[in-house]
């Protein structure tokens, strides 16, 4: 990791290599941006991890908000009120925001608000890979979308001057391989940031009651017939080959024209590129102009066929015969995962009628040859971790019978064997409302599992569902004290900001008993008697019940221990070990190991949390020194 | 060169990332054209994790197409094997010796493959292989978490890649904090004069 105050260094022309993100966090400075608003999700958590590293030192203004609804809400307020704001999420936190975002547009904003949303093609930490361009088209918002870390520090910086020209949110929009991509950057110029405006009170503007609505919505879509004439000549849309014969031309937009470079490369295809930037609106005149410059078009695109649907639309006004290859009807290229320069390539091969140079068939035969067997490395919870001793006594007292209805988080991960402690789980907060329907429906004892970021994101309404409707479920917040997945962001139970200030902490607890639950306890998971107690009473409850198991995330505690140059600890087996694996069965935890037919305990991977000792029918398992 | 692909294979937790990071770094400081990729969240509690470095001038998209790397830096023998797919005969393969049994094995009380038999799958694809001690000479230069700036010191003493050793140190400095970057450049030096004394 590298010295984030890189990023705000005065020195155009200097040449810096940055992640996606990190370009998109050099933009938001270069850009003079003063309020910096987000949720952590993957792939989009750095951009706001970064301008939290160097909030203070530019002296601008950045939170991690609630969820990404309030994030909106907040860069919205103050893009409404003199100052710059960028809200940054993952693609599936713009759902959360999107009743914010839609109304959004009608009102406008005053200072330019970019909106990020990151993208997941072939859901790499995601629950699915939904294709945020859509959002642009049905809110009417002008989108762009970088296809490496340069253009997405300069589109944040083009994202603010197209949203003050037309006085629209503007989305920016980008997918793993960009927003995880490293490549050099160059800088630019810095502008300083306004961090104070006025707001201006304009009720006919601002206040969308319906009869102020209506009118907003036609001024809506002449703006957008302005972000049109943008878009004709954006230097973001642009021819970037030209053929020679004008048999194919390919249309391309992110990551997608990066593999289609190279796949034409591969292939030696003489064939015209157009790379298109700003994808909502798209440039009709340019686009048509390009069809009637070929004979074949190929659209070479990730996830939805977006481009392919304008692009045919197009076709009809300027070239109606033109042949269009892409996902509809004929798939050169699928509609699901992620695309690759092979994939790409084999699509051009096809269309083409050329031969892949290189023989992808012989590779993969060779590849499943040695990988037969290969046993798979899925993403586990960690060693030591809390989570394992929260799942491990949930299901000791309640067992295979009861329902396990989780949530986003690390502790989704307890769906895996031998733990098996997920049953159900859909987006962020869903595990609260979704055990109180399966509760209603089968009388089974109901868990939700939900951690503490989740919880303050999206737990509190269903909970308070289950007070109001008395549906009797056991809400576990699995409380680690962190945003753990993402990188280890705070929350509001954290007591510490994106500004790094320290706050008072909001308490899990306090909330769950001002909702009006009448059984809410906090118990340390690895004090396994306690919480065996605890989960029997929340069983014999008649109502709803809150139980915070509350223990730091073991990343935490071993990073802490590592910066003080604390002793480290690990756990050891004994020679009372009958090797009767009743720890690896039920535990799962990394650090157990099975090697020369003998239990052990991997030194480097043990966060010694004893969990293992506990269950050890032989005693036979102890915490030691390293050292 | 038209390119330079290196895969960075291995296990969440390994410091791969940093270590591609480095890589880029210093190609960026020699005013090469660079793409890395990585792969955060989800996959890397524990999980495999593959990182990618290209380096030249026609270089778009970050990650490499199959049969087209370089070098396949394993920092784990399972996740070498799993990474075969990016290799060919022209490929050198450079692996650690530092088995992470998968919780499935364990669970299927099933031992860790040996070497023997991990070398011959390398082999069917190429016979261009470096093993490493890399958790031993870790622990040498004074720390087990230094195991991929060890492996980073034996990719620059084999000369495949066109970075500078000297950038590389450089880009060391650079993204590693002050108190821990004498014991990885010491642990660079022990990766480095490992291939050396192979060698003479």
């Amino acid at each position: 990791m590298p010295d984030l105050r890189i990023l705000l260094a005065d020195n155009p022309g200097k040449r810096v290599l940055l992640l996606g993100n990190e370009a998109i966090a050099r933009g938001i400075i270069e850009a003079g941006i003063g309020v910096v608003t987000t949720y952590p999700g993957t792939p989009a958590s750095e951009i706001g991890d970064s301008i939290s590293e160097i909030a203070a030192d530019a002296g601008i203004y950045m939170e991690y908000s609630v969820n990404e609804i309030v994030a909106a809400e907040v860069a919205g307020g103050a893009a409404n009120s003199g100052v710059r704001a960028l809200t940054a999420m993952k693609h599936v936190g713009l759902n959360v925001a999107s009743d914010f975002v839609m109304t959004l547009a009608y009102t406008g904003v005053r200072n330019g608000l970019v909106i990020v949303t990151a993208d997941d093609p072939e859901c790499y930490s995601s629950q699915n890979e939904q294709d945020n361009r859509f959002y642009a088209l049905l809110a009417n918002l002008p989108c762009l979308e970088p296809s490496d870390p340069q253009e997405a520090k300069d589109m944040t910086i083009s994202a603010v001057e197209i949203s003050e020209k037309l006085e629209l949110p503007v989305l920016l929009r980008t997918t793993t391989r960009i927003s995880h991509a490293r490549g050099p950057v160059t800088y630019g110029k810095l502008t300083k940031p306004v961090l104070k405006g006025e707001f201006v009170k304009d009720v006919k503007r601002l206040v969308m009651v319906p009869a102020n609505s209506r009118p907003k919505h036609p001024v809506l879509l002449r703006s957008m017939e302005k972000a049109k004439e943008i878009s004709e000549t954006s230097p973001y849309n642009k021819i970037t080959r030209k053929g020679k014969s004008g048999e194919f031309g390919i249309i391309s937009s992110s990551a997608a024209y990066n593999y289609a470079v190279e796949a034409a490369n591969l292939l030696g295809l003489d064939v015209s590129i157009m790379k298109l930037g700003m994808t909502h609106p798209l440039p009709e005149k340019f686009i048509g102009e390009f069809l009637k410059g070929h004979a074949k078009i190929i659209v070479v695109e990730e996830l939805e066929p977006y481009l392919e649907l304008h692009v045919k639309a197009i076709a009809k006004d300027y070239a109606p015969n033109i042949k269009i290859y892409g996902k509809i009807g004929n798939s050169y290229f699928p509609r699901d995962g992620e695309l690759s320069t092979r994939i790409v390539a084999v699509g051009l091969a096809k269309i083409a009628g050329k031969k892949l140079p290189i023989n992808f068939e012989v590779i993969d035969e060779k590849y499943a040859e040695v990988s037969r067997n290969l046993p798979s490395r899925p993403p586990i919870l960690c060693a030591g971790c809390p989570h394992r001793a929260s799942f491990y006594v949930m299901k000791r007292v309640a067992g295979e019978k009861a329902v396990y209805s989780t949530d986003i988080g690390c502790y989704a991960l307890g769906a895996a064997p031998p733990l098996r402690t997920g049953d159900i789980l859909t987006c962020m907060g869903s595990s609260i409302g979704a055990a109180q329907g399966i509760s209603k429906a089968t009388d089974a004892p109901t868990f939700a599992i939900i951690g503490d970021s989740t919880f303050f994101h999206a737990g509190i309404p269903g909970l308070i569902n289950a007070v109001y409707n008395n549906n009797k479920i056991i809400v576990t917040v699995l409380d680690n004290l962190t945003t753990a997945m993402t990188g280890h962001q705070p929350h509001p139970g954290t007591g510490v900001t994106g500004m790094h200030k320290q706050v008072e902490k909001v308490m899990i607890e306090r909330v769950a008993e001002g909702c009006g639950v009448k059984y809410v306890k906090v118990v340390n998971p690895f004090n396994l008697r306690e919480a065996e107690t605890v989960l029997k009473e929340a069983l014999q409850h008649s109502g709803p019940s809150v139980i915070v198991f509350r223990a730091p995330c073991a990343l935490m505690v071993i990073r802490e221990r590592r910066r003080k140059g604390a002793e480290v600890l690990a756990c050891r087996v004994t020679d009372k070990c009958t090797n009767c694996m009743v720890c690896i069965k039920l535990l799962g935890c990394p650090a157990l190991i099975f090697d020369e037919e003998k239990v052990g305990i991997s030194e480097t991977l043990c966060n010694a949390c004893g969990l293992c000792a506990s269950v050890c029918p032989y005693n036979a398992i102890e915490c030691v020194k390293m050292g | 060169m038209e390119e330079f692909n290196v895969v960075l294979a291995g296990v969440g937790g390994q410091g791969i990332l940093l270590a591609a990071e480095i890589l880029g770094t210093a190609a960026v400081k020699e005013g090469l054209n660079v793409r890395v990729s990585e792969i955060h969240g989800m996959a890397q509690r524990g999980g495999a994790v593959v990182s990618t470095v290209r380096i030249g001038e026609k270089v778009f998209a970050p990650t490499v197409l199959e049969g087209q790397a370089d070098v396949l830096l394993g920092f784990e023998p399972f996740e070498t094997l799993r990474n075969l797919k990016f290799a060919s005969e022209k490929t050198l393969v450079i692996m650690s010796e530092e088995k992470i049994p998968p919780t499935e094995l364990t669970a299927k009380m099933m031992p860790y493959p040996s070497l023997k038999e991990v070398e011959e799958k390398i082999y069917s694809f190429t016979e261009n292989l470096i093993i490493v001690d890399a958790p031993r000479l870790a622990k040498k230069a004074g720390s087990t978490l230094t195991q991929n700036v060890v492996l980073l010191g034996v990719l620059a003493a084999t000369g495949k890649v066109p970075i500078k050793t000297e950038s590389i140190l450089d880009a060391l400095g650079e993204l590693i904090p002050a108190k821990f970057l004498d014991v990885n450049v010491k642990a660079f030096r022990l990766g480095y004069d490992f291939v050396k004394k192979v060698k003479s």
